[in-house]
């Protein structure tokens, strides 16, 4: 997919909720429930859009609005099946809120418009299944096991409507990959399925609790909300401690100030673009970090004496990295990182990892901008020379497409 | 109990060694066991017996639960169970304390079951985890089952005394509900927690399982837990007993123990890491290997004198970890230097007490140890050189202080590229000697304690003077002949 033009984002983003709230409008008027009750409806949407929810990956942007979602044609069903017209139209207006809401707190077009598309499409796709399946023995909701199968395959039509659009649907600049957001979701898949499950507990307790049921499905979520947090906060803590250890060399005077921040957050974003799974991200993100933490060796009298090379430092960095438990799959990364990524008259060498071939071209340009004094123009084409060998084409392809999206090679910036 | 449900003790005493040999085959063997084991025999045995004397009377006693629902929740139960999470350092946290009330509210409730015996069963069923019978344990889960059928079994005859007479299921018993389900949690988890206690004292000699000052977290944990479950089995009553609501609150519960798990175990796994990553990066360009291990495990030791809870003691292991990392960046000749440092290095070498400061400056969690190991250069009395908050007279914290004593220690008992080692005789004398100007007194006493009761010994044994040591250093063959 090219480059979307900013202003026709912007305008499909404006289409956005004049088409939804239209939508809306329109199955209001043909729906079963009445409109106070729809009104409630769509408010607690909005309402619910606006608690966010711990995510692992911060790619992933959950909100109580999904329990919502999958709540409504529980709430909305009668001994005649699903008010399907309802539920739309509690949809389309919430949704219509929301965007208005979110675009007001600041958030960009180019962000909120594919999120916005993607809940749209999801809780329709959910809904409309739901509803279809809702005849026969699934017509009354008893509170037995029949009403089970049609959640569940409501569900997991959500979910797999959810990752297409995820993987279809990127705007802006190009520099998370299909692939990447698609796998992305996957990693959240146990907090999407919470808010869902407690959205159908909601919905399978209104009937005979009424209100009631608000604070009693609650109350489990509560317990696996606190978990996701707790887990989410774990990995935050953990990158921030090996930020600040990975630092060391920097404070110490024997590194380059903010080298491995920078080189990190490049080298993140190469490995999105490029597509690779999260596992492999985080990968990139530690390796780089760690990549100078060899530095600390520098000041050791024989050392200065002996002098040392790239290698050298890689090899103590690595071999830091490697006396770690939990670290040491990186150590082979971090070994490998200013090895050319082939040799001449082999296709590539199997030894170099795609995380080393990243940290490599990260690095050098990062080296070649801060310390070398090149503009981002000149240290891409010096990448692309040292491309036979030294550093790994597509790695450098994708850097060429990362500095592009943010405009950093015109030539008026030279 | 003890003496009840142990024949072989109080057969012992009654009867009679001799005859006890002739009648009883297990007695000899018994007494042929190891020590350990015999403790070990001393709780797993009464507790099983009266488990089982528990759960039989109960079956006799109270009516049993309905079984579809039981199997269900038994289930879940032992799934989670087998997966109990550490959220803290030796603490426990498993929400089958919340599936077994809501198990026991529907039981107690419902017309024609009682929830003591199918309380007591599930959680008796639950102290079978697999990992015990993967490591080959089998005084583990004998026990365990004992004092969790005792703990279920308390929890669900508050349950059915205060809950059985309800005839009208409605809105209305929520309240009720509510309360009984608190302090059944709290009889669990008081049962529960009394046995294990008493257990581990008899099996491991001391009382060390979590501090009762730090009991309330557990207790409240608990209780908040066994009150969210009770809830949970009331609205299920209410709302006509719907499976499927069942199924979808199993569906979440799970999902949040497996997320909790997942945490714990990541946490693990990070924690080893950061100090996996620490220590390499300091036996690098230290000195000595192996220097904040034994800082660490010198601090540990006092903070075990000085009553610590479980939280204080990791927070200061991990000041002790990070107590040296600002001197990664002064440079090693400066850190090797024989001889009396000047002015200017001598000010490079106390900035190293700032620097911890500056690189753990975004690390939430380890700020409280970051204060500890940036004021471990301050004395007692106020002088030396501190970190952030470090004022000229103002005396660090006993944390600081404790850090101080057991860096003091190490630095003298290990050897210096200008001098060997000195003995821990010279280095105690040296501690006391300080003892109220540098070094906090209650600490060294307390160091003292905890050295005479480890038996081991640190330094070289003879070395009792700096310049000899020094000496020995510069001429290596005097080691021989000294």
């Amino acid at each position: 997919m090219a480059d979307w033009n900013p202003r026709a984002v912007a305008a499909l983003s404006w289409l956005y909720p004049i088409a939804v709230g239209g939508f809306g409008l329109y199955f209001a008027s043909r729906a079963a429930t009445d409109p106070f009750t729809l009104l409630v409806a769509a408010t607690a949407l909005v309402l619910g859009s606006l608690v966010g929810v711990a995510t692992s990956n911060a790619d992933n942007r959950f909100t109580t609005g999904l329990a919502g979602a999958a709540a409504i044609p529980f709430v909305f069903s009668g001994n005649q099946g699903v008010d399907l017209a309802g539920t739309l139209a509690a949809y389309g207006v919430g949704l219509a809120a929301v965007w208005a809401l979110r675009y007001s707190r600041g958030e960009g077009h180019a962000e909120l418009l594919p999120v916005m598309i993607r809940r749209f499409a999801g809780y329709v796709t959910y809904t409309v299944v739901y509803s279809a399946m809702r005849v026969g023995p699934f017509q009354t909701l008893t509170g037995d096991w029949v009403d089970l199968p049609p959640f569940i395959a409501a569900l997991v039509a959500w979910l797999a409507v959810e990752v297409m659009v995820r993987a279809m649907l990127v705007l802006g600049p190009r520099e998370l990959s299909r692939s990447y957001l698609a796998r992305a979701m996957l990693q959240d898949l146990n907090v999407f399925v919470g808010l869902a499950l407690t959205g159908a507990l909601f919905g399978e307790l209104w009937a005979p609790l009424g209100w009631w049921a608000l604070p009693i499905a609650l109350l489990p979520y509560s317990f696996a909300h606190s978990a996701f947090r707790r887990f989410q906060q774990t990995k935050v803590t953990y990158k921030q401690t090996i930020r600040a250890l990975a630092r060391i060399p920097e404070v110490s005077g024997l590194g380059v100030d903010g080298h491995a921040d920078r080189t990190t957050a490049l080298a993140a974003a190469i490995a999105k673009e490029m597509g690779v799974g999260p596992a492999i991200v985080e990968q990139v993100e530690f390796a780089a970090l760690m990549h100078d933490i060899g530095r600390v060796s520098l000041n050791e009298p024989q050392v200065l004496r002996m002098g040392y090379t790239d290698d050298d430092i890689a090899r103590w960095s690595a071999e830091i990295i490697a006396e770690s438990p939990f670290m040491e799959r990186v150590a082979d990364d971090v070994r490998h990182q200013y090895e050319a990524y082939r040799k001449p008259g082999e296709q590539e060498d199997p030894a170099i990892s795609i995380v080393s071939r990243i940290i490599k071209v990260a690095a050098a340009y990062d080296w070649k901008l801060h310390q070398g004094g090149s503009t981002p123009l000149q240290a891409l084409e010096a990448l692309h020379a040292g491309a036979a060998y030294e550093y790994d084409p597509e790695v450098v392809a994708s850097l060429r497409r990362i500095l592009g999206a943010r405009h950093l090679l015109s030539p008026s910036r030279a | 109990m003890n003496d009840a449900g142990s024949p072989h003790t109080s057969g012992n005493m009654s009867r009679g060694p001799m005859r006890l040999l002739r009648l009883n085959p297990l007695g000899r063997r018994y007494r042929r066991l190891e020590p350990a084991v015999q403790r070990r025999l001393k709780i797993a045995v009464p507790y099983f017996l009266t488990g089982t004397g528990v759960l039989v009377l109960s079956y006799l006693v109270f009516d049993p639960p309905v079984w579809s629902v039981w199997i269900l929740f038994a289930v879940l139960y032992i799934v989670l169970e087998s997966f109990s999470v550490e959220v803290n350092d030796r603490l426990f946290y498993s929400s089958g304390i919340m599936v077994v009330m809501t198990a026991g509210v529907i039981f107690a409730i419902q017309p024609g079951s009682d929830a003591v015996f199918g309380m007591a069963l599930t959680c008796g069923l639950g102290a079978y985890v697999p990992t015990d019978f993967r490591q080959r344990h089998w005084f583990q889960p004998m026990a365990n089952f004992g004092q969790m059928v005792l703990s279920g079994a308390a929890a669900g005859l508050l349950l059915d005394a205060n809950l059985g007479q309800i005839t009208v299921i409605d809105r209305g018993i929520l309240l009720r509900v509510a309360v009984t389900s608190s302090l059944a949690a709290l009889a669990y988890a008081t049962v529960n927690n009394l046995l294990v206690r008493k257990a581990v004292k008899t099996v491991y000699g001391d009382d060390n399982l979590q501090p009762w000052s730090q009991m309330h977290i557990l207790f409240t944990g608990q209780v908040t837990m066994g009150l969210v479950g009770g809830l949970i089995g009331a609205a299920y009553l209410i709302a006509g007993e719907p499976p499927a609501v069942l199924v979808l609150m199993v569906g979440v519960y799970g999902i949040g123990h497996m997320s909790l798990y997942a945490f714990a175990q990541l946490r693990q796994s990070h924690l080893s890491a950061i100090r996996g990553f620490v220590k390499t990066l300091e036996a690098k360009d230290m000195y000595t290997r192996g220097h904040t291990e034994r800082v660490a495990e010198f601090a540990q030791m006092i903070g075990e004198e000085l009553r610590f809870t479980g939280t204080q003691m990791e927070t200061i292991k991990w000041a002790a970890l990070i107590h040296d990392l600002g001197k990664l960046a002064v440079p090693t000749e400066l850190i090797r230097k024989r001889g009396r440092l000047d002015d200017a290095e001598y000010a490079e070498m106390k900035a190293h007490a700032h620097l911890v400061e500056e690189i753990l400056a975004e690390v939430d969690f380890l700020q409280p140890m970051v204060d500890i190991a940036s004021g471990h250069h301050s004395h007692y009395d106020g002088r030396g050189y501190g970190g952030r908050g470090h004022t000229d007279g103002s005396t660090p914290s006993l944390e600081a202080c404790i850090v101080a004593v057991a860096d003091a220690f190490d630095a003298m008992t290990s050897a210096r590229s200008y001098r060997m080692a000195l003995s821990q005789q010279y280095a105690l004398a040296e501690l006391r000697k300080h003892s109220g100007a540098q070094f906090h007194p209650d600490v060294v006493d307390a160091f003292e304690r905890g050295l005479a009761k480890s038996g081991r010994r640190w330094g070289a044994p003879h070395v009792n003077d700096e310049e000899m040591a020094r000496r020995l250093a510069e001429e290596p063959e005097l080691t021989l002949r000294g």
